[in-house]
């Protein structure tokens, strides 16, 4: 039989808190350690315990990170969910099974490999029998697919963090799983692990903690949150740093941390550090955005620094908790009642999570509004291939601040919200400087930041807060740019979807089409995806919802004779974007196109 | 220029800073004349001239409603936040993180506090952040044209309307529950009571509540209304007089009452002075100022003066473990991280 090598998906499936996990992520960590290009989606529910859960482990020497169009090999654990999986199988798949789930294998156009895995586990230890059992699923994998023992031993070293107890447990339990498949069984399957040389070594990290760690290199001063998933994990990783990295020799912070009551106090906390001159953050998802509204409109009127991760999950209301999409974009972009328009950065891998982490802080402060970070559960909450995190490449930028007296003396005219250089961004004082006290308002002001219902004042603030946004296109993240020569099909992407998009333009250049990438990267949008757009035959505007939220904002934005070229492809199911339903809902976009 | 000649100058009363009371004073009030709510910003400004407060140490904040415009009128060179309704608790949590040396007083109204806000209210006293929380309650919303409130007395009646039937909150009541730990009520006509005990507002460690019976003119101030000038002048109940010793030499001289008084020394040094009128009470049992409010509601009476106190829990500021500048004043270099400190991090996460 001819070996398929570090090209196939494994799917397991099991049920929530039964510590699957942790066998799930030794799995994934030694095939990464063996230098196999590889991914793993949880698809998890929202249930503490109970409920079904799925493991995608992709392996792929072309470096495609989605999960795969199909299942190659599934691992069966769950009662609940096992005829569906099974159903679900292309014929010839792999199925290894357990044998003690008392359930049927009613499919024989598969390749069956039936393992008593709980009572092998028992052996063990009975008391603990359910959460061994996973870990022999992982040893019957090892032996079948040819995963080395020593990188498997070091990831189950790392995961217990060197727990002697756990760690011996578990790597009998690996034992006993490799034992029965050699002693039972018989490989008549072609998927084989192949181990691979690391040219540039890499690390997994979670996106939610690789932005917690950039809010902290951002110097946030204050964190206030209220628990939401899939953010919940970027709160925690703010916390969890806080001792290692912003606490003196005395265990004093230089970050406080408020769990608040809710969301809308989270927010109200954010506008109040911002405005007595502090980096405060929160970090929420969609349904926390919703509840924040009000503080929002409020930030961008009285212009406040304040920062907003939002790592998105499936909605509307409370939705699919467990499971990632793209969209908020709009709710983001144009936050809260009456005429808002608000910075959004929106990272596509874990570098720029850390990267826009820091930056957020600097990008508020500037424009003295409020500023969003777009993650998803996707990118928060799975672990992705990392080279490192770089330094900040710029001091911190504290915006237009007047600490000293002679500095405030010198201003020929001072007022809060008086355009002095032009480029719609004021200058401010700080509560306790005693210099320029104003109260600040979300009532209408005028330059001097007194209550006006003037129509000329209302007029030009309005538009010189279009004026401040709008000058930050091109200062916010540009787009990336992969683009052929030909220019013929641009596809404008965004986020996460940076997974799944090289896999998508290799089907569809397999059809005989040149496929430009245009990754954006932040909101308002940067003048090189206008140009990207003037320089394609036609672009398409992909992206992980129902409606097309990027694309609408590109209609709104464009000039007119541009919106003709460009057209929607948003799709949305609740898993990580897979690569064949993209490419297939693009090759129809662009038929329809056609006619 | 005139060319009259200039007026002897007349001496002008300074507080301990130095400073005239004119360094207090904010800009003209737009509420309805006779408003309780201009009785109380002027109490304000009396209370943190006399008490000698830096005045731009001090940070107004405020919700929505005819009580949270009132920031606008007093203490002219101090920063102010006009924020949402109700929600104002929130925003002066986020500062405080930021800068916990400032004096935040806090206005709201009985829509503001009792209603929309009442959450926000709640939480901040569980932190027992330290501020003066000033609810200027009249049991009406103003702005939107009489309206009963949350706080609404049984069987009041407002200018236009029926009775109001609802249960009322007692937010002192219900701060006491909460284990607020400076509860006290008063009435905006009552000028001495409640410069008193704003000024031991002020001196206090933690959260401190003042309800101030503040009637509205506009639509509250009938005779069938609990919450009337009229009304609440006859049926007050005052627990004690009060005085207020700053620890520095006070601008007024203090007497020393005849009578029975208690003493309650507050966290600057300063003292609060309890003279007895005719039962007394202890401010330390969250009993006696229950059994206080409930006695008083029941007899469709107020209760002024103040009703609870408790200065042995630690404020928000100690529970956050910051260090002892404001955050606001610690240096760029000391948020960020250095480099070498990444290098660490990527190499620990390489391993």
């Amino acid at each position: 039989m001819e070996t398929i090598a570090n090209d196939f998906t494994i799917n397991i499936a099991t049920a929530n808190g039964t510590g699957s996990q942790s066998a799930n992520l030794i799995l994934l960590q030694s095939l990464f350690e063996m230098g196999v290009p590889v991914s793993g989606k949880n698809m998890f529910p929202s249930n503490i315990s109970g409920l079904p859960t799925w493991y995608i482990v992709r392996l792929s020497d072309n470096g495609y990170q989605a999960p795969g169009n199909r299942t190659h090999i599934q691992v069966l654990l769950n009662p609940a969910t096992w005829d569906e999986d099974l159903a679900s199988l292309e014929p010839g798949s792999v199925v290894i099974w357990n044998e003690n789930a008392k359930m049927e294998m009613n499919r024989d156009d598969v390749i069956s490999y039936p393992v008593p895995m709980s009572a092998l586990a028992r052996k063990i230890n009975p008391k603990i029998a359910k959460l061994v059992t996973n870990i022999i699923y992982v040893g019957i994998l090892a032996e079948l697919l040819g995963i080395d023992q020593e990188e498997l031993e070091a990831a189950v070293a790392k995961q217990f963090k060197g727990k002697a107890t756990a760690v011996e447990l578990n790597i009998t339990a690996l034992g006993l799983g490799r034992d029965y498949f050699k002693e039972n069984l018989s490989k008549n399957d072609p998927y084989v692990v192949e181990k691979r040389v690391i040219e540039r070594p890499q690390f997994f990290i979670e996106g939610n903690e690789a932005a917690a760690l950039g809010c902290i290199f951002g110097g946030v001063q204050m964190l206030a949150w209220y628990p939401i998933t899939p953010s919940s994990s970027l709160a925690e990783g703010i916390i969890n740093y806080i001792p290692q990295l912003r606490t003196d020799d005395d265990g004093n912070a230089t970050c406080a941390v408020i769990q608040a009551e809710d969301e809308l106090a989270a927010a109200g906390m954010v506008l109040g550090a911002g405005w007595a001159g502090g980096r405060g953050m929160t970090a929420t998802s969609g349904p926390g955005i919703s509840l924040m509204q009000e503080f929002i409109g409020l930030g961008y009127f009285a212009e406040i620094p304040s920062v907003f991760w939002d790592v998105n999950r499936v909605g509307p209301s409370t939705g699919l908790p467990t499971r990632t999409q793209q969209s908020d974009i709009t709710l983001l972009y144009e936050g809260s009642h009456g005429d808002t328009q608000h910075i959004v950065l929106i990272p596509g891998t874990v570098e720029e999570c850390f990267e826009f982490g820091w930056r957020a802080f600097d990008y508020s402060e500037r424009y003295q509004t409020p500023v969003f970070g777009l993650s998803d559960l996707d990118l928060g909450m799975n672990r992705w291939a990392c080279e490192g995190f770089e330094y900040p490449d710029q001091a911190m930028d504290r915006g237009k601040v007047v600490r000293e007296r002679d500095v405030f003396e010198a201003f020929e005219e001072f007022g809060r919200y008086l355009d002095v250089d032009g480029d719609g961004i004021p200058y401010r004082t700080l509560p306790g400087s005693g210099m320029d006290p104003i109260l600040y308002r979300g009532t209408g002001h005028n330059p001097k930041g007194v209550y006006s219902e003037k129509p000329d004042d209302y007029f030009e603030l309005m538009q010189r807060l279009r004026r401040k946004i709008d000058g930050a296109r091109d200062d916010l993240p540009a787009p990336i740019l992969r683009e052929e020569d030909e220019c013929e099909i641009g596809i404008i992407y965004l986020g996460s979807m940076e997974n799944t998009i090289q896999e998508i333009d290799d089907i569809l250049e397999a059809t005989g089409i040149k496929v430009s990438q245009c990754r954006v990267r932040a909101l308002p949008l940067h003048s090189g995806v206008e140009e990207f757009i003037r320089r394609h035959k036609t672009t398409i505007v992909l992206e992980i919802n129902r409606d097309g939220q990027m694309y609408g904002i590109l209609r709104k934005e464009l000039p007119n004779e541009l919106i003709t070229k460009v057209r929607s492809v948003a799709y949305s199911d609740g898993v990580p974007p897979r690569a064949g339903i993209y490419a297939k809902l693009i090759l129809e976009t662009l038929k329809e196109g056609d006619n | 220029m005139s060319d009259k000649p200039a007026r002897p100058a007349r001496a002008i009363k300074l507080n301990v800073l130095n400073e005239p009371k004119e360094s207090y004073t904010g800009g003209k009030s737009s509420l309805c004349p006779g408003c309780g709510h201009d009785q109380i910003s002027n109490v304000i400004i009396s209370a943190a001239w006399e008490n000698g407060i830096e005045p731009h140490r001090v940070a107004k904040m405020s919700g929505i409603g005819c009580s949270s415009k009132t920031p606008a009128y007093y203490l002219g060179q101090s920063h102010g936040f006009n924020t949402v309704h109700g929600r104002m608790p929130s925003v002066t949590t986020g500062a405080y993180a930021i800068n916990k040396d400032l004096l935040y007083i806090g206005v709201s109204g009985d829509g503001d506090s009792a209603s929309i806000g009442i959450g926000q209210l709640i939480h901040a006293i569980r932190r027992n952040m330290d501020m003066v929380y000033i609810v200027e309650n009249n049991g009406v919303y103003g702005l939107t044209k009489g309206q009963y409130s949350a706080t609404a007395d049984i069987g009041s009646k407002k200018k236009k309307g029926e009775p109001n039937k609802t249960q009322p909150i007692d937010l002192c009541a219900l701060a006491i529950n909460l284990g607020c730990t400076f509860v006290a009520r008063s009435f905006s006509g009552s000028k001495k009571q409640l410069g008193s005990l704003l000024k031991a507002a002020m001196s206090h460690k933690g959260f401190a509540l003042i309800d101030v019976i503040s009637p509205c003119v506009t639509f509250n101030n009938n005779d069938e209304s609990m919450r009337s000038y009229g009304y609440v002048k006859e049926n007050e109940i005052t627990l004690h007089m009060t005085d207020y010793i700053p620890h520095f030499n006070p601008v007024e001289e203090i007497e020393v009452p005849e009578g029975h008084f208690r003493d309650i020394e507050l966290h600057d040094g300063s003292t609060i002075r309890l003279e007895t009128i005719s039962a007394e009470h202890d401010p330390g049992s969250a009993v006696a100022a229950l059994t206080a409010l409930h006695e008083a509601e029941s007899n469709q009476k107020h209760v002024t003066g103040l009703l609870y106190f408790d200065n042995t829990k630690p404020s928000l500021a100690e529970d956050m473990g910051l260090v002892d500048i404001p955050l606001v004043d610690v240096p760029n270099e000391e948020l960020r991280p250095n480099r070498e400190t990444l290098d660490k991090i990527n190499a620990a996460l390489h391993s």
